[in-house]
Parts: structure tokens; sequence; C-alpha cells
């Protein structure tokens, strides 16, 4: 039994939603997966006076094809993020983040948006999705917005949304075929938070590459590699984003899982291993 | 606060008013007296409180028991009739993957959701398929055993 009193709603449309959260926009928290709001309000270290769950409002769920993006809703659980077809085939980084999530049980339940809105620095979504260049759909009630990852997430747990704002959709530009991608993860033991997270995507034949970092920083950091990988990936340019991802995470917060000098070497040492395992998919002289 | 709710638990329809600050876990034990589901930590940690939320395996502690109305929730009592035990639960029993049997009710149902998915998993697969389930006792094991045995006469 959770300690304080809070009033409940479970909307069935969107609409209702974001007149709910017009409405209470003050002390109201939405509830997506419940991942982390359950066990935090169960601890009483989040006391909200209003709680809207999404559970129950249709449409918010679900992978949709959109030509060169694939459009992904907020509610989505992490078990469809990671063998949904569609995203397999266009952003299957974005499938390994969402597989490297916890256990089982919490990716039946957890949501794509809830750990986005929840915005944890070294989620494995926040340093996906940054990497990928998606973008992040706000709706309130009356009013609409897009936003780049990059001003979408602010500081730690901290996005752009505003009280009477719900993030809805989020949009992932399908990547070119042939690409590489690598998801390295940094945790203790199995279902562990990470540490520090590296997510390499690098394009065949000299296209965009790119290297993104998580827990190195207040929000996630994305390095464009394009040119150090000019000529190809050898082991001056391994060596060249070690010492760029360890400058990245020159200000990296220290916790329990490590001090600012760990994080700082592993970020070098998960750059290079994802950078790596990257190239290594791409096809023979495919850089 | 109380909300009305409607649900399936185990085959049978349940209408309750339940409390808003009330948790699946909760509603389970307290209400429909089905305390085969237990309450390790709360926080969603240990999954000692795994139920099946409409056929997929959830941490009920995790879940608001308002949140829960029109859906179906299959628990242990749910695995087998009264007195009886079905043949996962049977080669737990053989291969002694229990102890104190608190982590047990929800480690079966992880082990029912991993077979119900791949009705022929490695011991990887396993490993991974209870990772959100934490035992103090078996050292884990005999729980893997008990979990090929299983798959191995499905």
């Amino acid at each position: 039994m959770i300690a304080g009193e809070f009033e409940f709603f479970a909307p069935k449309t969107l609409a209702e939603a974001l007149t709910l959260l017009h409405t209470h926009h003050s002390g109201c928290r939405l509830l997506a997966g419940g991942m982390t709001l359950v066990p935090v309000m169960t601890l009483g270290l989040a006391q909200p006076g209003v709680i809207v769950s999404l559970n129950h409002v249709s449409g918010l769920d679900g992978v949709e094809d959109r030509g060169t993006t694939l459009r992904l809703g907020a509610m989505t659980r992490h078990a469809t993020v990671g063998s949904h077809p569609l995203i397999l085939e266009h952003a299957p980084l974005l499938a390994a983040a969402a597989r490297a999530i916890g256990d089982v049980q919490v990716r039946h339940r957890g949501t794509l948006g809830g750990s986005l809105a929840h915005a944890e620095p070294a989620a494995d979504y926040l340093c996906a999705t940054a990497t990928l260049g998606a973008r992040f759909l706000l709706q309130k009630h009356g009013g609409e917005r897009w936003l780049s990852a990059d001003a979408f997430f602010v500081d730690v747990m901290t996005t752009a949304l505003a009280p009477d704002e719900l993030l809805s959709a989020i949009e992932i530009p399908k990547q070119a075929a042939g690409s590489g991608y690598a998801h390295q993860r940094l945790r203790r033991v199995e279902g562990a938070f990470p540490t520090v997270l590296a997510a390499a995507q690098i394009a065949p034949r000299g296209g965009p590459a790119r290297l993104g970092l998580g827990g190195v920083a207040p929000r996630p950091v994305v390095l464009d590699i394009g040119e150090v990988l000019g000529n190809g990936v050898t082991p001056a340019a391994l060596d060249e984003i070690g010492t760029r991802a360890f400058d990245a995470a020159r200000h990296a917060l220290a916790d329990l899982n490590g001090s600012t000098d760990y994080r700082r070497a592993m970020a070098r040492v998960c750059a290079r291993r994802a950078v790596a395992a990257a190239a290594d998919m791409l096809a023979p002289g495919g850089r | 606060m109380k909300t009305f709710i409607s649900l399936d638990v185990n085959g049978r329809k349940h209408q309750l008013a339940v409390d808003t600050r009330a948790k699946l876990t909760d509603l389970l034990r307290d209400e429909l007296r089905l305390t085969g589901t237990h309450v390790g930590c709360g926080t969603g940690s240990c999954g000692a409180c795994t139920v099946l939320l409409n056929g997929r395996t959830v941490k009920a502690c995790c879940v608001l028991a308002a949140d829960v109305d029109g859906q179906q929730v299959t628990t242990i009592e749910g695995l087998s009739e009264p007195g009886e035990l079905s043949p996962l639960q049977q080669r737990f029993v053989e291969h002694h993957g229990l102890q104190c049997g608190y982590c047990t009710p929800g480690m079966v149902l992880s082990a029912h959701q991993l077979l119900a998915d791949n009705p022929t998993p490695t011991e990887a697969d396993i490993r991974h398929a209870i990772a959100g389930n934490l035992c103090r006792c078996t050292g884990y094991q005999n729980i893997v055993k008990a979990i090929v045995a299983a798959s191995e006469q499905q």
C-alpha cells in the first residue's frame, strides 16, 4: 500500500488525458509502465496528488512506418521495442537498447516514453534515441511541438516537458541498409542500470557515423565520428575516438556505481568497443 | 479514496472497490486472499510478486490495483487445480528447486512464461529468463535444473 492519498484517473483517449493534465497539472504525475514511479511512491520519495494512468489510452502505443522514419507511440513497451520487425530492420540499435533494460518482467510493463520522460542520464533509451537522431512529439491541450533530442533532454532527470505536456510519440529516422551498430553497456550485474553506455551507429560508404555516450554527463552526448573514420576504422581512429569519449566524460557524476575517473576510463573503453563492433557489422570495405 | 474496477483473476470475474493507494499485490493478497503472490522488496527488484497480466509476467508490486481495471491476471494459484501441481511445479519439487520457498511462486511463473515463449530454451536462455527473480537460498543451480527438466518433458 502506498502511504499518501492521491486521486487516480484512467482516461481512454489522448484528448481526455490532455484535458486532465491541463486541469490538474500542478501535483499531477503521468503513470506509464510504473517501473520507477510506483516504487518511488512506495518509498515516499514522490507524493503526487493526482495520478493519470496512460495504460488505457488507445493509440498511444505501436510502431508505424512513415516512409523515411518510424513513429513509435510513447506507451510502446520495451518487449515490443526490442522485437518489432520494423525496428529490427530500420533501427536495430533501439531494439538492442530495449532488450538490455532490466529483466523480462520490467520489459513487459515498462515503456519507451516513460523511460525517456524520466530522463535518468544512463538510461539505455536516452543514448540510443539521441544517437539515432530521434525527434520527440510533445502534446498538450490545444497544442503540440516536435523537439530534437538535444532540445528534449535538458539535465539530470529533466526534460523540456512542461507540466501540462505529455510525450506522445518518438520518431526515429530509418538507418541506411547495411549500417553497423552497437549498444555497449557496462553494468555490475545483469539487469542492473548501466554505469556507462556507448552506442555506435555507422552508415556504409562514408555515410554518417555517430557515437552516443550515456552515464557520462547530465544528458546524452553524441559525437560525430564520420571524419575520424575517414581512413577506415584504423587503430589510430579508435584511439582518437577513445580520447574524445574520455574528454566528453570529464564532468561525469560520481555515484555508488563509479567515480568520475572510473566513468571517464570506462567511457574510453566502451566507445572503442562500440565503434569496433559496429564497424565489424559493415560489409567488407563498407566504410 | 476508492475506485471501482472489474478484473479477471485465474478465470474468476471480480468487481470491487479498491483503494487508489493499493497495489496489485495488496489487491491479490488482502482482498482476494491469494497469498501465493509474495512480496519481497515491494519496489520491483526481487520478482517474488511476479504474476501474469494479460498473459505476460509483470511485478505486481509495481502495478496499481486501480490500473488493472478490465485486465486479466493469473497468479500461482491459477497454474494448477488446488492440491495438484503443474508439470513445471512438479519438476521444481523433484529437482529441489526451492529451499525456503519465498521466491518460488514468482520463479515458477517466470519459468512458465519462458516455456510458453520458447519451449526449447538453452541454459543461458533460462538464466536470462529468471534474471528478474532473486533467490537467496538455492544458488539457482537446482532451479535451472528443474526448468531444464520441465522443458525436456514438454
